[in-house]
């Protein structure tokens, strides 16, 4: 929160300061790798599957983290570069992690609890 | 500037006929009108749940159910816990006092997004007539919690209607958290900076971003919770294979937050008044401010200490306990720093620093209380028994109300351009606060003894406190209706109030009482630090009082 | 305060601007809201206002996948099983599909910043379009499995009531839900338990696909509001409501689309490839 410089920048005075206000620029060089990086990851991600069901058995665990490996980076690529996060300013990018911290949070307690209780949960609280 | 005729400000009425005038108010997008808009529907919100809060201390006068069966008195309760939290509690000093005042006071000419603001308005309504309605039609009997499957599969009440009530609410409080957050960050007048905002928008901030972060996952749940009724295909009734205590994760994880919704505001009101009428900086200004986020934060860490006893694991429940203990650190920073304000401060008694004082030993209260629910051992014991009643109503009627009205009286000369009756003020907030004791401190000992919650018939040795309890209920009712009489009628006969009647720092207090539409002649710009009371205001004071000047 | 006139904010000095005077400077900025001091400020706003919403949209999606979480942790041979029945060729020409629409749209604002309005009519008008097919294939999937509910192969034999389905199945959630025999699939060596035989009993399997419908359709559901908004925007660009030097509504319906976007990402590998 301690953006007092942030403050200034989008104060009333007219001639206003840039400071982190956006100024950055993406070309359409980098709209088109994204897009390209998007689509491999896609198809890594399928022939990861493929590979998985119909040649090589791994464990349900690695294969869970493969794919949401993947999914991040496109996660990634995508609020980085399609939707400017990149060139936005530091509260913007504070702000798009914010859901990210708290799903983890409600993901990491909730589970911590399944792991505790075991399963089926109707058999209740572990001794 | 010696003010003898009301300046108009925002209440200004130039619509030339009765439509026009009622468009000028329903399709304001001024932040004021639609706090007044807001003032108006929650405060009827409130009347109605107080009716089913009489309606409950009237049956539990006897041992015996004489007034209603035990399915009406079910509803009764849901009803009053419904309408007190998601119509009362929630949006009450975010949506009438912080629309009101966030502008005002960090000098911007409205919220962010003004329609947006208005559309919160309308949801909010919405929501409230979905909720009405279910009422009108039989009410539901679930309590305010929805527990599954009692909710998705056995109960015959219109579950359906009430959740969509709540659901469509939530939204509303959704938009109004997001319009805060922008116009905090972005709209604050040059020279502004975080440091020297009023501890009003600190917690009003905190309370914004719990808005936005917890608001969406109970909308998700009583979807899932609808989905679950309607077609009887769900997830969390363990007869269609599911697991109801997921039910109660995803719930608590809002809800749990919720309770900071309802009170982080009323602690920035209180900063505010307690510094007004001790005329001093408030104590460890940053520390209050910085408390305010992490009473947020750790909000978000402690939802499992309402599930004790519902087969969460006791590992889970300890690491739950545990982290419940340490939201006492940041309320307890806020309490010692308003006592620590009032010491050697020129306090003087008038009617919002009563209901200030007021909330600072009954928030005590509350929350060591809840520090004793905090701990496993002591919670089974108490568990759904009147101790954990009187906790909350401590904290949420003693806490979240006692704010609400003194925020309203502070700032009702700003909001009206009229002086309250002083005199009546005072003796209706000692009122409301012997009536709030009576009524619920016996609930303690009652709790303790082992009344459980939600039952309409009790054993007789019971009836003394519970006989205690009604009586203070009726007293709490003639204090919360004396405000509404003269508060009414000071808009007629009421004193000029001046731009600040309470020489106040702050910018809200800086234009004319009401303000104009657009809040400033001119963009204010500021150049000290919040509460900026000269060191020796006290002592000045103390120097020129005389028998007959206000305390 | 009252009586301060314009003239008399003016004479204040330089570093205070009257209200009267603030109108005067905006008269010529473009899609200046009154309350704001400048379009950096107002962008700002819109765009910080944006992602708050966008927090919410994701955790409420979140409160699906804590529940998708939880199940396939206790069910795990079930989902395994049961995802075998979704037809992952057409979900990932949807991706396809969406993906394709997120490069539109990125584009459609970088076409707007260089002022190139015709162009991001063109792009908006893609956009539309690749939402319509991305909800047009969604709806045949959703179709074949209501199809094999009423004892039909496909939509369309459905459709001209021939083609009968081979196997008794319906994966619809409800009374006729009725898993068909285990492909095989294993998991961890473990073959999959036995589904009952009578239609609508509560199994895991039906768990799966509860949740892979209220996901998918979620999604599909903004799905439909993303196609509503930028319909929307691309009638206020048409409309000639934006420059380069005010664009906001078509960067943040911009990433209202992307939300979309992301929101499938996670959805593609949860349900269909596992």
């Amino acid at each position: 929160m301690a953006d007092t410089t942030h403050s200034a920048s989008h104060g009333n005075s007219h001639g206003v300061a840039h400071g982190d206000a956006p100024h950055g620029h993406i070309g359409l060089r980098t709209y088109t790798f994204t897009f390209i990086g998007l689509l491999g990851l896609m198809f890594l991600t399928v022939g990861a599957w493929w590979v998985e069901k119909n040649v090589l058995a791994i464990p349900e665990w690695l294969g869970v983290t493969i794919a949401m490996a993947i999914a991040s980076a496109k996660t990634f690529l995508i609020v980085y570069y399609f939707m400017h996060l990149k060139i936005s300013s530091r509260l913007v990018q504070i702000f798009a992690s914010l859901a990210f911290v708290f799903l983890a949070i409600l993901f990491i307690i909730v589970m911590g609890d399944y792991f505790a209780r075991g399963w089926p949960p109707q058999q209740g609280p572990l001794p | 500037m010696a003010t003898t005729a009301l300046p108009q400000g925002y209440l200004r009425d130039d619509a030339p006929g009765a439509i026009a005038w009622l468009k000028s108010w329903l399709l304001t997008v001024d932040h004021k009108r639609i706090a007044i808009l807001y003032l108006l529907a929650i405060n009827f919100f409130f009347l109605l749940g107080g009716l089913a809060a009489t309606v409950i201390r009237i049956e539990l006068a006897t041992p015996q159910g004489d007034l209603m069966s035990s399915d009406i008195y079910n509803r009764a309760f849901t009803l009053h816990g419904i309408i007190m939290i998601f119509f009362f509690l929630i949006p009450s000093i975010p949506a009438v006092l912080g629309n009101f005042l966030v502008p005002l006071m960090i000098g911007a000419k409205d919220l962010a997004f003004p329609r947006l603001n208005l559309l919160s308005w309308y949801i909010y309504m919405i929501g409230g007539i979905f909720a009405l309605v279910a009422a009108v039609f039989g009410g539901v009997d679930t309590g305010w919690t929805f527990y599954t499957p009692f909710s998705s599969t056995y109960s015959n009440s219109n579950v359906i209607l009430t959740i969509a009530g709540a659901f469509v609410m939530g939204f509303s409080s959704i938009l109004t958290g997001i319009n805060f957050i922008v116009t905090i960050h972005t709209m604050r007048a040059p020279g502004l900076t975080w440091f020297r905002l009023p501890l009003f928008i600190w917690s009003n901030y905190a309370t914004s971003l719990i808005q936005v972060l917890a608001t969406p996952v109970l909308s998700i749940t009583l979807l899932l919770v609808a989905v679950e009724r309607i077609w009887g295909v769900g997830i969390f009734d363990p007869a269609l294979g599911g697991d109801p205590v997921l039910f109660q994760h995803l719930f608590w994880f809002y809800s749990h937050p919720a309770v900071y919704i309802m009170i982080l505001p009323g602690m920035g009101v209180i900063s505010e008044i307690i510094s007004t009428f001790s005329r001093k900086r408030v104590f460890g200004y940053e520390f209050i401010a910085f408390s305010s986020l992490a009473i947020a934060i750790l909000g978000f860490l402690v939802w499992g200490h309402h599930m004790f006893v519902s087969s969460q694991s006791v590992y889970s429940g300890l690491v739950f306990s545990f982290i419940s203990m340490l939201v006492a650190i940041p309320s307890a920073i806020k309490v010692f720093n308003w006592t620590a304000t009032l010491y050697k401060g020129s306090i003087s008694y008038r009617t919002p620093m009563l209901y200030a004082l007021g909330f600072i030993g009954l928030f005590v209260i509350g929350g060591l209380t809840g520090i004793f629910l905090g701990i496993v051992a002591v919670n089974i014991h108490v568990t759904d028994t009147y101790f954990v009643v009187a906790h909350f109503h401590y904290v949420m009627v003693g806490g979240a109300i006692m704010a609400y009205l003194g925020g309203i009286h502070f700032w009702w000369p700003k909001m009206t351009g009229r002086m309250y009756n002083e005199v009546w003020g005072g003796i209706s907030a000692l009122i409301i606060f012997v009536g709030f004791n009576m009524t619920f401190f016996p609930q303690f000992v009652l709790g303790y003894m082992g009344m459980p919650r939600r039952y309409h018939v009790y054993p007789e040795e019971f009836q003394i406190l519970h006989v205690l309890s009604t009586a203070g209920a009726s007293i709490l009712a003639i204090g919360f209706i004396i405000p509404i009489i003269y508060l009414m009628l000071s808009l007629r006969t009421g004193k000029i109030a001046g731009d600040n009647p309470w020489e106040a720092t702050g910018l809200e207090w800086k234009t004319t009482s009401p303000p104009p539409t657009f809040n400033f002649d001119t963009t204010p710009i500021v150049n000290e630090e919040a509460y900026a009371y000269p060191p020796d205001a006290p002592e000045r004071d103390a120097a020129a009082w005389k028998p007959g000047s206000p305390l | 305060m009252a009586t301060t006139t314009p003239t008399q904010a003016h004479g204040q000095g330089k570093d205070v601007h009257g209200h009267g005077g603030h109108d005067h400077d905006h008269a010529h900025v473009p899609g200046l809201q009154h309350h704001f001091n400048t379009p950096e400020q107002q962008k700002e706003a819109a765009t910080l206002g944006m992602w708050a919403f966008l927090i919410t949209e994701l955790m409420l999606f979140g409160g699906i996948f804590m529940a998708y979480i939880v199940y396939r942790w206790g069910f795990p041979v079930h989902f395994v099983d049961a995802a075998t029945h979704l037809n992952t060729p057409l979900a990932t020409l949807n991706t396809v599909v969406l993906l394709v629409s997120s490069l539109t749209v990125a584009l459609s604002v970088h076409a707007a910043e260089n002022g190139k309005m015709r162009r991001v009519l063109l792009l908006f008008g893609a956009t539309i379009m690749l939402g319509f097919g991305f909800l047009g294939i969604k709806g045949y999937e959703y179709a074949e499995k209501f199809a094999h509910c009423n004892g039909y192969s496909t939509p369309i034999a459905w459709a001209t009531g021939t083609g009968q389905h081979a196997v008794d199945e319906c994966l619809v959630p409800g009374r006729a839900f009725l898993y068909p025999e285990s492909h095989g699939a294993t998991h961890g060596g473990e073959p999959a338990p036995a589904a009952p035989t009578t239609a609508g009993a509560p199994t895991p399997y039906q768990l799966f696909f509860l949740l892979y419908f209220m996901a998918t359709g979620l999604h599909a559901i903004h799905m439909v509001i993303g196609i509503t908004v930028m319909s929307v925007i691309g009638w206020m660009t048409w409309r000639g409501k934006f420059s380069p030097a005010y664009f906001n509504p078509i960067e943040i319906g911009g990433l209202y689309w992307h939300l979309i976007d992301i929101v499938w990402v996670f959805l593609f590998p949860l349900f269909y490839l596992i």
